[in-house]
């Protein structure tokens, strides 16, 4: 793999990228993960001189999109840099090496970064028959044991080893699970998304070099400064919502005049992620600029939470069954009433009027 | 007219009669010993009978809005919310909850049961400050029959024997003997005597048959001898086949207002049988406000089973036929400004509003309306028997004064009515709120204004 | 299971669950009960026709109680129309009643909306605070009362906030705003909000009542 006697600087030298594009990466990266622009010069120093981090990248059930994601770029991406900035010790896609000596590969570097390595985990973990998905004749929920042992911290990268994603979805065929629900034991950063942004991983892993930590992360272990707001709050078409003005269809006159997609079911109100800031494909475009609205890919259980076309508030299980079986119960509940109402006024027919004095009461007990 | 009875007669009388009236409550017997627990129950009872899926369709669709309060003269005269009139419905709505509501078998859970205690608190609510004028079903938004339901109120306390004592004294008495204040057949044949003696022709008692059946009070025996007096003479002058009755002249109905059931019936029954008996097309009640319902709306109920005669009152009676020209009546020269009071048991319960203004526009007389006239008109302040109770005197006058108010503004010169218990209460207020302006008897005025015969005597 | 979901999916389910079941158990236990028919003759022989009249003409209070009771009328008028122009003609609403019927129908701009929201929010604070002050509504007003109006006021506050974005997340306050009205459909059937069935047959039982006896009610 990559000769690690070259500091970061010079092999950047080597391939042609300037001093100064790299520092904008190094601003870029600070601003993004919202730190003062002070920190620039910091993370461009410890990207130039630390060691470079071993990382083994495990993927288990899924399309590879992550991985995609991450690599293409149509130019030299500013992203594939970091790759520069790290030691990738085993991905199955990307390494060169294959059979015996690819897992050879991530042993050793295992041994040998024992405690300090990353784990990029992309794909969820089938707990149903381990056939589902096995490497070298090992079930994926071992692998990931084994080498989550000596890592110092686990990334999940895309929705499928943050939440599960579509391998998770209802009937969950393969017994998936996220991550977080094998791996108790290490810090673990979610960064979802299907796929998720190719800067929020650099921008993680650059973080984990600078600080030799994780970036803060929400409740549910996603970095705060990209999913800390939600992408309707941050969707250039918001003012269209505010006037409640609403694309009615994806080819009427308020589709094409850029409305709201509210209505057309997108999810970007309860979508916490930062497409709508950072785009997509070098910032050129994301969903709903396409005209399309969020299909909330980066949520826990997006698959599961009713048609991607149908609006944020309606009901999702609420139908005519619910109705017809409420009437039914009502309907008994109300003659059962209704009949113990009518015995009581029969009741209160059938006494004397009057409250018998005490003395006639004496004598009834008399006789 | 004949002058049947003088001004000064007449405030005689009055005079002896309030301080009969005012004794009524020591004259009662004492009261039977009933234990709470048979209280209560027998209160259920008729609460539990009483309430229909009319009435718990109504208890169901209070929002407790107050505005009822805002209709009801005791709460304006007092400014006491606990008058508030659905306020008087709590303790039936909680049996209503507990034992029929739908939601009976969860409520029985939350709702508290009533005792013995409640009921004693209730009587203030639904005898003192309440006469079911019925003003307030008229403002509530949601057309709850709130007079109705107080009057279930005082059957069920009727029955745990918890009426004032003043009107269990006036029930058990008409249980007892038929009538009221003790005007029995003696003293019922007395007073047609006199009357006869002073309007000069034969008053026809117990006719075997007759068209109409003429009932009075012991009231109008005892007190407003004008009114009982005025209708005769009128029904002499129409040349109407009419007679009254020894055996059924009472048409009070204490069985009604204190809420005993039984009484009620059986007085009801009691006129219902004589005008079959006597196979009167109408049976005319007197110048008494809840004589009216209480036949009109009552004898069939009485009997269980639909009636073929008619029920008016006096004002009804003799409006219909000056409006339908049977009856002609002679235009005062000096035309008198006048209010008219009408009764709640015969205005709001009973639909009777334009004849009793027939009769005063015939006679030429200028009626200035009160603000609340017709079916929204004020009570007296002391009807449904609550002239007697001596306790609710300050609510009385609370309410006569708001009665009072709307009167003055009028700036009549008199005041036309026809009840005789709205006119006694009247005539206590005006006593009690030093006024002066003259309370008469339609009836009274109806006679004064008959046409002079050809060789009849005058 | 986020909240949203929960409150998207179980929650509205069972709370309209609980509604259909507790309205039709009250209606029909009524409509059971035994009632009582007059014997006595009427005086008017029109009395559906002139019971349903009483039914319209309660809508405004009569002429002599105008001073008394009109503003408590009006301010009645007021938030249950603006209840119901809000419920049904928000666009966002009428999406939820699409997706639940299948159709929609036209709506009022969001501004509009908006205004009536506020305003009829505004009524209810009001009549809350007259509950609470006015001697007669706080000597009638019971747990029932008071439960009942906070319940309706509800769904106004957390839909203010959720479509203002303000206070928790939008879908925090979308799900507080959907839970909301699953306490009141819960609540519906079991309070005096049911007079949303009862009212309307109350007046026209006191309409038959008093046009029978010839007297216009």
């Amino acid at each position: 793999m990559i000769r690690r006697q070259q500091t970061l600087g010079e092999r950047l030298e080597e391939r042609g990228i300037s001093r100064r594009s790299f520092l904008k990466f190094c601003t870029t990266t600070a601003s993004l993960l919202a730190l003062p622009p002070a920190f620039a010069p910091r993370i461009a120093e410890a990207l130039e001189s630390q060691r470079r981090p071993s990382v083994i990248w495990l993927s288990f059930q899924e399309c590879t999109g992550c991985s995609e994601s991450i690599l293409r770029a149509g130019s030299p991406s500013i992203e594939s840099l970091i790759f520069e900035a790290i030691s990738l010790d085993y991905h199955e896609t990307l390494q060169a090496a294959a059979g015996h000596q690819a897992e050879a590969a991530r042993e050793q570097a295992m041994a040998e970064n024992m405690g300090k390595y990353l784990v990029v985990v992309d794909g969820s973990v089938p707990l149903g028959n381990p056939g589902f998905s096995t490497v070298a004749g090992q079930s994926n929920v071992e692998t990931l044991k084994r080498v989550a042992k000596g890592a110092a911290a686990v990334i999940c990268m895309g929705t499928c080893s943050a939440f599960g994603g579509i391998p998770y979805a209802k009937p969950n065929p393969t017994g998936a699970v996220p991550v977080s629900e094998i791996i108790t034991d290490k810090p673990i950063v979610n960064v979802p998304g299907c796929p998720p942004i190719p800067a929020v991983m650099t921008s993680v892993i650059a973080h984990y070099i600078t600080f030799g930590s994780l970036p803060e992360l929400d409740d549910l272990g996603r970095p705060k400064v990209f999913y800390g707001q939600n992408i309707h709050d941050r969707c250039y078409r918001r003012p269209f919502y505010e006037r409640g003005q609403f694309a009615q269809s994806f080819d009427d006159e308020g589709a094409k005049a850029g409305w709201c997609l509210y209505k057309l079911g997108c999810k970007g109100p309860t979508t916490y992620n930062a497409c709508a800031v950072l785009k997509w494909n070098e910032g050129t475009s994301f969903p709903i600029e396409a005209g399309h609205g969020c299909l909330g890919c980066s949520e826990p259980n997006f698959w599961d939470k009713g048609s991607f076309y149908a609006p944020l508030s309606t009901a999702t299980e609420l139908g005519s069954g619910t109705v017809a079986a409420g009437v039914l119960a009502g309907a008994v509940l109300g003659a059962g009433a209704g009949y113990a109402g009518r015995k009581m006024q029969e009741k209160g027919k059938a006494g004397p009027f009057e409250a018998p004095p005490v003395a006639d009461a004496g004598q009834k007990e008399n006789s | 007219m004949t002058e049947v009875v003088t001004k000064q007669e007449l405030d005689e009388a009055f005079a002896m009669f309030y301080g009969m009236a005012a004794s009524l409550k020591d004259l009662a017997s004492p009261p039977v010993e009933v234990a709470d627990e048979e209280r209560v129950a027998a209160a259920k009872r008729v609460f539990l009978k009483g309430i229909d899926a009319n009435f718990a369709t109504q208890l169901d669709a209070c929002v407790h809005c107050g505005a009822c309060a805002q209709a009801c003269q005791f709460y304006l005269g007092t400014d006491d919310p606990k008058y508030t009139p659905v306020h008087k419905l709590d303790l039936m709505k909680r049996v209503y909850d507990r034992e029929i509501s739908p939601l009976s078998w969860l409520k029985k859970f939350i709702v508290k049961d009533i005792t013995a205690d409640d009921l004693r608190a209730q009587q203030e609510l639904v005898y003192d400050s309440c006469t079911m004028c019925g003003r307030c079903n008229l403002v509530c938004p949601a057309g709850i029959n709130i007079a109705d339901m107080v009057a279930l109120n005082r059957s069920a306390l009727a029955a745990a024997r918890l009426m004032p004592d003043e009107l269990r004294f006036m029930q058990e008495g008409q249980e007892a003997d038929g009538t009221i204040f003790g005007a029995d057949e003696d003293l019922f044949r007395f007073r047609m005597d006199a009357l006869q003696e002073k309007l000069g022709f034969e008053i026809p008692i117990d006719k075997p048959k007759a068209d109409v059946l003429l009932v009075t009070t012991g009231l109008d025996i005892h007190l407003f001898q004008d009114a009982t007096g005025g209708t005769i003479e009128t029904l002499h002058h129409m040349g109407v086949d009419y007679t009254l009755r020894s055996d059924a002249y009472e048409g009070a109905n204490f069985g009604l207002l204190s809420g005993h059931e039984g009484t009620k019936k059986k007085m009801a029954a009691k006129l219902a049988n004589a005008a079959i008996e006597v196979g009167a097309k109408v049976v005319i009640v007197p110048e008494c406000g809840h004589a009216f319902p209480a036949l009109r709306w009552g004898a069939a109920e009485a009997l269980g089973k639909p009636v073929e005669f008619d029920v008016m009152t006096v004002s009804e009676y003799f409006g219909k036929a000056v409006m339908d020209g049977r009856l002609k009546l002679e235009k005062d020269k000096e035309p008198r400004v006048v209010a008219l009071h009408d009764p709640c048991k015969v205005g709001r319960w009973g639909g009777v509003f334009e004849e009793p203004r027939a009769i005063l526009k015939a006679i030429g007389w200028e009626l200035h309306e009160t603000e609340s006239n017709r079916a929204y008109n004020f009570c007296c302040g002391g009807g449904a028997g609550n002239f007697l109770i001596e306790r609710a005197n300050p609510l009385k006058r609370a309410g006569y004064r708001v009665k009072m108010a709307e009167i003055e503004k009028t700036e009549a010169k008199t005041l036309v009515v026809s009840c005789g218990s709205c006119r006694m209460n009247f005539e206590v207020g005006k006593v009690n709120a030093g006024d002066t302006i003259p309370v008469e008897s339609l009836a009274a005025i109806i006679a004064a204004h008959l046409p002079k015969k050809e060789g009849a005597k005058a | 299971m986020t909240l949203l979901d929960f409150a998207r999916g179980p929650a509205l389910q069972g709370a309209a669950f609980i509604f259909v079941v507790g309205m039709v158990w009250r209606a029909l236990g009524l409509l059971l009960l035994h009632r009582n028919t007059p014997l006595s003759r009427n005086r008017d022989n029109h009395l559906a026709r002139h019971g349903f009249r009483t039914v319209l003409s309660r809508f405004i209070p009569a002429p002599v109680f105008e001073r008394r009771v009109s503003f408590q009328y009006v301010a009645g008028w007021i938030w249950h129309l603006g209840f119901f122009v809000v419920l049904l003609f928000f666009k966002i609403h009428v999406m939820f009643f699409q997706g639940l019927l299948g159709f929609g129908w036209p709506t009022l701009p969001n501004g509009v909306v908006v205004a009536v929201a506020g305003i009829t929010l505004g009524v209810l604070l009001w009549l809350l605070g007259r509950r609470i002050v006015n001697p007669v509504l706080r000597y009638i007003s019971t747990f029932n009362d008071y439960s009942s109006l906070v319940v309706t006021m509800l769904p106004f506050i957390t839909g203010f906030l959720a479509f203002a974005h303000y206070g928790f997340a939008y879908e925090t306050m979308l799900a507080l705003h959907i839970l909301s009205i699953s306490l009141l459909l819960v609540w519906f059937p079991f309070s005096k909000l049911i007079h949303v069935i009862t009212l309307l047959p109350s007046r026209y039982i006191l309409g038959v009542k008093f046009w029978r006896r010839g007297v216009q009610a």
